[in-house]
């Protein structure tokens, strides 16, 4: 047992990211649950929901009903509007943050949160009072016995295997370098960006955009009652249910189309291997894709356009936007950049590639070209498994709490009480 | 991890053979004649249980299987546990083999090691560390990050926030930190001996202005462009290039004169030739060696074995035989020890020259000089005429000892003569005269012995080109 460190205490391991929210046993490879973190809801009236939000958590005195886990915001509700309670990677709105974790382990994975220690992560770029907020809400709401907040970048290092690494992490919204040292991150190297969302932005112009963009209607399938074969480029022969039509709210359809946009980059988009090049991008094979509406049709270049967002902006992009967020060679040398010079060395040898984001299509490939441009010796460990590229961030968390040598971190409830929110920034530096 | 089998022994159940299913099939019912231990299956099978043992069968005795607590039941318990790292009384609760005692010690307890900062008092810092570049404030601050971060220099910088500090790099942090520590351990009492305080000053040695260049070094390493590092490359795949174009130039060089001017042409051995050619042979023989030695070495045990039917009788049929076909048999030396290295291979007579022994070789090739002879080449190898080469040689050795000895007896006389010749005149000359002829004798034997000595080293060579001479044939 003492010999490969690892002692459970069956400690819960909760990773809120953007898109979902990972909850498992310490200990595990997988997370037992994940459920998305956008949620639906119904209110009342507006104003009253505000009132009421922050100070009860239990769903059944709350005038506002939310809808959580598989079944919320995918399926269509009259009136319901869909939210996501992160901003940036942060947590904004805390009042649906009880509801989503009583959802994930209680729901999911039936267990009962007052009897396991659990470990949360939170970004680097997080404030301290978000991460007091956050021990606040698992003492006095769930009454955990032990609490430890822990950084997604160091813990995507240890899923890693590594102390010291550059971890990068394209997640749904956000894409982060982290020089991680020793497992801790300095904090002064950390670069990130919205970039993500620069590239679903990319997408949606190139799928929806008037002429000479496609133009392509993204009618989730929950809106449509039936629909014709249609031929290649054709425009599709679909019906509308318009009995959902006057019930559907903007949110659950921005929330719905950003979902078909995603669906698209996810199986046709990619990026070249060797950087953008006009004859190369055009030789490749183009792909098929059929939207709901039954409007389907081969995607060449443009597809390959997307992902290229990660790596380069043109200078007419960069003139036009000012808020343009750093591509990611500009994020990898900014970090690099300030960290000390015999540091870079050993990070940019120790690259960690992590995050859903990086599962596009000739990421891992175009990313070591641009790596090795710069820092010939670079070298990138990118898991294989999706699963574990995923969910990094959960599993070093898994596995940092079933070490024997944890147990000693974990911030007790008696120290909470004790001490109060200032035992947070201590303890976990 | 838990095993299936400890999955099994915490929720008490029973082994999964234990409760075959209906699914499975029956088992046979065993056979009423068992094999008995230590006879294989395939002579059991043959022999079949009639068959009496004539030998006393006993179980071979091998290893024991180890024993894995796979077949004895573990219990488990779900144990509350507490850390004795921790200040606070939280308990945890784990799963441990209820074997293990209650009151024992957190296995995990013993990583818990800090690092040891060192602490100053208020007087000491005045007296000491008193800097006009460091308040005492921030001195403590760096302390304190230093104590945090177990003086992880790279994140106690990344940390370091002092309100109201100038902005320090990593070497103005360590600089201050481990010039601190000096003084401290300086000026503070020592218990131990005066090494061991050098010692301990050395360990918090730091100079700042290394350390400034050397990042200057890696810095500029860093900034190289992609054309210098490839200008770099091959100019030192040039270098390699180059060394190695040399290196063949001369060792064909070295081919060239070997066979224009070789021993051939009874010109002399070219000295670089010998140096190559005993390094060659030195690496040949290494090689060999090492090869023997790892062949060899794991076989050793079977060689001796065959080695007497080497030794074939010398029956009458197979010396008719012998006779008959001009074979003549030589028996190894009965010294060596029959073993791989020593055994003869069949070989060329002419190889097997008879050689004066080294130390008295250039007395006997003077000797035979003088005669006319040349005994390093043999025009005709047969067996008569190396047993007669041989002969001379032997007679010759023994002529030169002979004549050493003579030589030696004579010297001895003539010393003992004139020191009795001194000691004749002793009565009338004075003693110091006496020791200056002995010391002008003396002189001039060494002048005539390194003369000799020069002599005999050129004959020594001589000699060793005539016997490479021999190997070439």
């Amino acid at each position: 047992m003492v010999n490969y460190g690892g002692d459970e205490v069956s400690a819960l391991v909760v990773d809120i990211g953007s898109s979902t929210l990972r909850a498992g046993y310490a200990g595990d490879d997988t997370p037992k649950a994940v459920i998305p973190t956008s949620y639906g809801y119904h209110t009342t009236a507006v104003d009253e929901a505000m009132d009421v939000e922050g100070s009860d958590a239990t769903q059944k005195t709350r005038p506002i009903k939310m809808y959580i886990g598989q079944n919320g915001p995918s399926l269509w509700r009259e009136g319901m509007e869909v939210t996501n309670p992160l901003v940036d990677g942060l947590i904004q709105d805390f009042s649906a943050i009880p509801p989503l974790i009583e959802h994930a382990l209680v729901d999911v994975m039936r267990c009962t949160p007052s009897e396991h220690p659990i470990l949360v992560t939170e970004p680097t770029w997080n404030t301290p009072a978000n991460r007091e907020r956050m021990a606040e809400i698992m003492f006095e709401e769930f009454q955990v016995p032990a609490f430890y907040i822990a950084n997604t970048g160091v813990l995507n290092a240890f899923a890693a295997g590594r102390g010291t690494a550059m971890v990068i992490d394209v997640g749904k919204n956000m894409c982060s370098v982290t020089p991680v040292v020793d497992g801790f991150v300095l904090r002064k190297g950390l670069a990130y960006s919205a970039l993500p969302k620069l590239v679903h932005a990319h997408a949606r112009h190139v799928l929806t955009g008037p002429p000479p963009m496609r133009g392509i209607d993204l009618l989730p399938h929950q809106l449509i009652a039936n629909k014709m074969p249609a031929d290649l480029n054709a425009p599709p022969r679909f019906s509308i249910r318009e009995d959902r039509m006057a019930g559907t709210t903007e949110s659950w359809r921005a929330w719905a189309e950003s979902r078909e946009v995603d669906e698209w980059i996810h199986s046709v988009a990619g990026v070249l291997e060797q950087g953008w090049n006009d004859q190369l991008a055009a030789s490749r094979p183009p792909k098929p894709y059929e939207f709901p509406t039954g409007y389907n049709s081969y995607f060449g270049g443009e597809r390959l356009s997307v992902g290229e967002q990660f790596f380069y902006h043109p200078q007419a992009l960069v003139a036009s936007n000012p808020n343009l967020p750093k591509h990611l060679p500009a994020l990898i040398s900014e970090t690099l950049r300030s960290c000390d010079a015999e540091l870079r060395q050993v990070l940019s040898s120790n690259v960690v590639v992590t995050g859903g984001g990086t599962l596009f299509t000739g990421f891992a490939d175009r990313l070591a070209t641009e790596l090795t441009r710069s820092f010939p010796h670079a070298k990138i460990h990118a898991p294989g498994n999706p699963i574990e590229r995923r969910y990094g961030g959960w599993l070093g968390g898994s596995i940092l709490a079933s070490l024997g040598t944890f147990h000693q971190l974990w911030i007790s409830k008696e120290e909470w009480q004790e001490h109060g929110k200032a035992i947070v920034g201590q303890r976990c530096k | 991890m838990a095993s299936a089998a400890d999955v099994r022994s915490i929720l008490s159940l029973p082994e999964p053979s234990a409760v075959a299913g209906p699914s499975q099939p029956k088992k046979q019912a065993a056979v009423s004649t068992r094999k008995p231990e230590g006879i294989s299956r395939e002579l059991y099978s043959l022999i079949g249980p009639s068959a009496p043992s004539l030998v006393t069968l006993s179980k071979p005795q091998l290893k024991q299987k180890p024993n894995l607590g796979g077949g004895s039941k573990v219990k488990w318990e779900y144990r509350a546990f507490k850390n004795s790292a921790r200040q606070d009384s939280l308990e945890l609760r784990h799963w441990v083999k209820a074997s293990t005692p209650a009151d024992e010690e957190y296995p995990f307890v013993k990583y818990n090691v800090s690092s040891n900062v060192f602490t100053y008092s208020q007087d000491e810092y005045t007296r000491f560390l008193e800097d006009k570049e460091w308040s005492k404030e921030e001195t403590d601050y760096l302390f304190q990050v230093a104590r945090d971060y177990d003086v992880r220099w790279f994140i106690v910088h990344d940390r370091y926030d002092f309100p109201g500090g100038t902005p320090r790099t990593v070497d103005d942090l360590k600089d201050r930190y481990y010039s601190v520590c000096r003084k401290l351990v300086r000026n503070r009492p020592w218990e131990g001996d005066e090494t061991s305080k050098s010692q301990l000053i050395l360990t918090y040695h730091f100079d700042k202005e290394r350390e400034l260049t050397r990042k200057k070094y890696i810095l500029s390493l860093e900034n190289r462009t992609p054309e210098q590092i490839a200008e770099e490359e091959a100019l030192f795949i040039e270098v390699k290039r180059i060394e190695q174009n040399e290196r063949r130039f001369r060792k064909e060089r070295d081919e060239l004169l070997r066979t224009i001017a070789g021993i051939e042409s009874g010109l002399p051995d070219i000295v670089e030739d010998e140096g190559l050619m005993n390094l060659a042979i030195d690496t040949k023989k290494k090689k060999r060696g090492s090869m023997a030695m790892d062949i060899d070495s794991p076989s050793t045990p079977i060689v001796p074995a065959p080695t007497p039917i080497v030794k074939r009788p010398q029956t009458a049929k197979n010396a008719a035989f012998d006779a008959a076909n001009c074979i003549i048999r030589t028996d190894p030396p009965a010294t060596i020890p029959v073993t791989k290295a020593a055994h003869q291979p069949a070989h060329l007579r002419s190889y097997k020259l008879p050689v004066p022994k080294a130390a008295v070789a250039p007395k006997i090739t003077a000797a035979l000089a003088e005669l006319g002879i040349s005994h390093s080449r043999l025009v005709m190898p047969t067996r008569d005429n190396i047993m007669q080469l041989e002969a001379l040689l032997e007679a010759t050795t023994s002529l030169v000892d002979t004549k050493r000895v003579v030589d030696k007896i004579g010297y001895d006389i003539r010393i003992l003569k004139s020191r009795l010749g001194m000691r004749e005149s002793q009565g009338a000359e004075g003693h110091p005269d006496a020791m200056d002829v002995d010391e002008g004798e003396v002189g001039d034997d060494g002048r005539a012995q390194s003369v000799t000595s020069a002599r005999s080293a050129r004959n020594r060579k001589q000699v060793r080109t005539a016997s490479k001479l021999e190997y070439r044939y």
